[in-house]
């Protein structure tokens, strides 16, 4: 067991972010494949799904920072 | 992108002995205090002590390496605080008081609006017969992009042209704030929760404004709710949409916030890793330059993409958003 109640923070943070990052790049993930493929097959759409992509990754982006935002706060305060 | 490297942030905060009092490690701690009144004229300026501590090898040998400092001197200006990675990092994004001002990021907040303005003024001179002509030439592209493109495609015609000034002041002024920012000696306005707080604000007003008056105030507010929807519903649907009414422009507020300061914090991670590198063997601070500032420039160009990409996010949700509310569902 860890004897410094500070540890399991830092372990927390870590853990955390490792899981955040999972999760955002599995979004962006999907989302690229799908768009990419929507682009293949309608090439003539190309403008329009990119907008819908950017403004998706930029959803799921804001999330995934948030959740960031509290993993650093468990590590440096 | 950015949030990948973050991890590293967390990483290197994870291993700061020096911001533990009670970590086991603890002995550089008073290795770097002994060495204050040796270097006496070293530490005299601020920005190198810092970074001597840091550097400073472990076991407190006398010729402590000298390589490391100048990579870091910009991003710790001092206080006489503790210097771990950690510290070091907060105060390089945090706000702090500049050139007698008591807060850098409203200073450069006011900068990057007077920025706007100028351009803008001198993008007018450029025409002159009616034909834009240099920066005139490059900011009409923008201006046209957001209101064909933005304004009228997501709000409507006729209200997409109402709304193009506020959103062309976004952009621009997120855009200069952010590119202000990757200058040296200077910071990031909208690294700051409470500009980022008023952008959203004011996105959220225009939001509210664009419902009320097309519609006005009762029509408005009883239209966040789908029409036809069974009584019972009634009770779920007007929490959530109240809800979702204020996480639009919170959602808008954060990302605005984390982008501006993710980029910020990785390249000081990356240059930070050189002294950390530097207090287990000279030889690995030295291999590690030429990695650091490699990654560290490759962040920063990242970082101009970003500028532009989330000038153009909030841009467009704030557009999405007010045509949500000036078209309901009906």
């Amino acid at each position: 067991m860890p004897t410094d109640p500070k540890a399991l923070a830092y372990f927390a943070a870590g853990i955390g972010a490792g899981l955040t990052i999972i999760g955002g790049a599995y979004g962006i993930g999907r989302l690229a494949a799908a768009a990419l493929e929507g682009i293949a097959r309608q090439p003539n759409a190309a403008g329009d799904i990119r907008g819908a992509m950017i403004v998706a990754a930029g959803l799921i982006e804001g999330v995934t920072f948030f959740s960031l935002i509290v993993t650093i706060l468990l590590a440096i305060k | 992108m950015s949030p990948t490297l973050l991890v590293l942030v967390v990483g290197l905060a994870q291993g700061t002995p020096a911001g533990t009092p009670a970590a086991p490690a603890s002995h550089e701690q008073p290795a770097a205090a002994k060495e204050v009144p040796k270097e006496g004229d070293e530490a005299a300026a601020p920005g190198a002590a810092a970074a001597t501590h840091d550097a400073s090898p472990s076991s407190g040998q006398a010729a402590p390496v000298q390589h490391a400092p100048v990579e870091q001197g910009s991003a710790a200006s001092g206080h006489g605080e503790e210097h771990g990675p950690a510290q070091i990092l907060m105060h390089h994004v945090l706000d702090q008081t500049w050139m007698g001002l008591p807060s850098k990021h409203l200073a450069f907040f006011v900068i990057a609006a007077l920025a706007v303005i100028g351009v803008v003024r001198i993008a007018l001179r450029g025409y002159t017969g009616g034909v834009p002509r240099g920066l005139a030439a490059f900011v009409e592209t923008i201006v046209v992009f957001i209101r064909d493109e933005i304004a009228e495609k997501n709000i409507g015609h006729g209200d997409g042209r109402k709304f193009t000034p506020l959103l062309c002041s976004f952009f621009f002024f997120i855009l200069i704030a952010a590119l202000l920012g990757l200058m040296p000696f200077s910071a990031t306005s909208t690294g700051n929760l409470a500009v980022t707080l008023a952008l959203a604000t004011v996105s959220f007003l225009a939001q509210q404004y664009a419902g009320i008056s097309k519609y006005g105030v009762v029509h408005h507010f009883m239209g966040i709710v789908p029409p036809g929807l069974p009584v019972w519903l009634l009770p779920i649907m007007i929490p959530i949409e109240v809800l979702s009414m204020f996480t639009k422009p919170f959602a808008l507020m954060v990302r605005l916030f984390a982008n501006m300061l993710a980029g910020h914090m990785v390249i000081t991670a990356l240059l930070l890793l050189i002294p950390l590198m530097a207090q287990i063997s000279t030889f690995f601070g030295l291999a590690v330059v030429p990695v650091s500032i490699g990654l560290s420039l490759f962040i920063m160009l990242l970082e101009i993409l970003v500028a532009f990409i989330q000038a153009f996010i909030f841009t467009l949700l704030t557009s999405i958003f007010i045509g949500m509310y000036a078209h309901p569902a009906h």
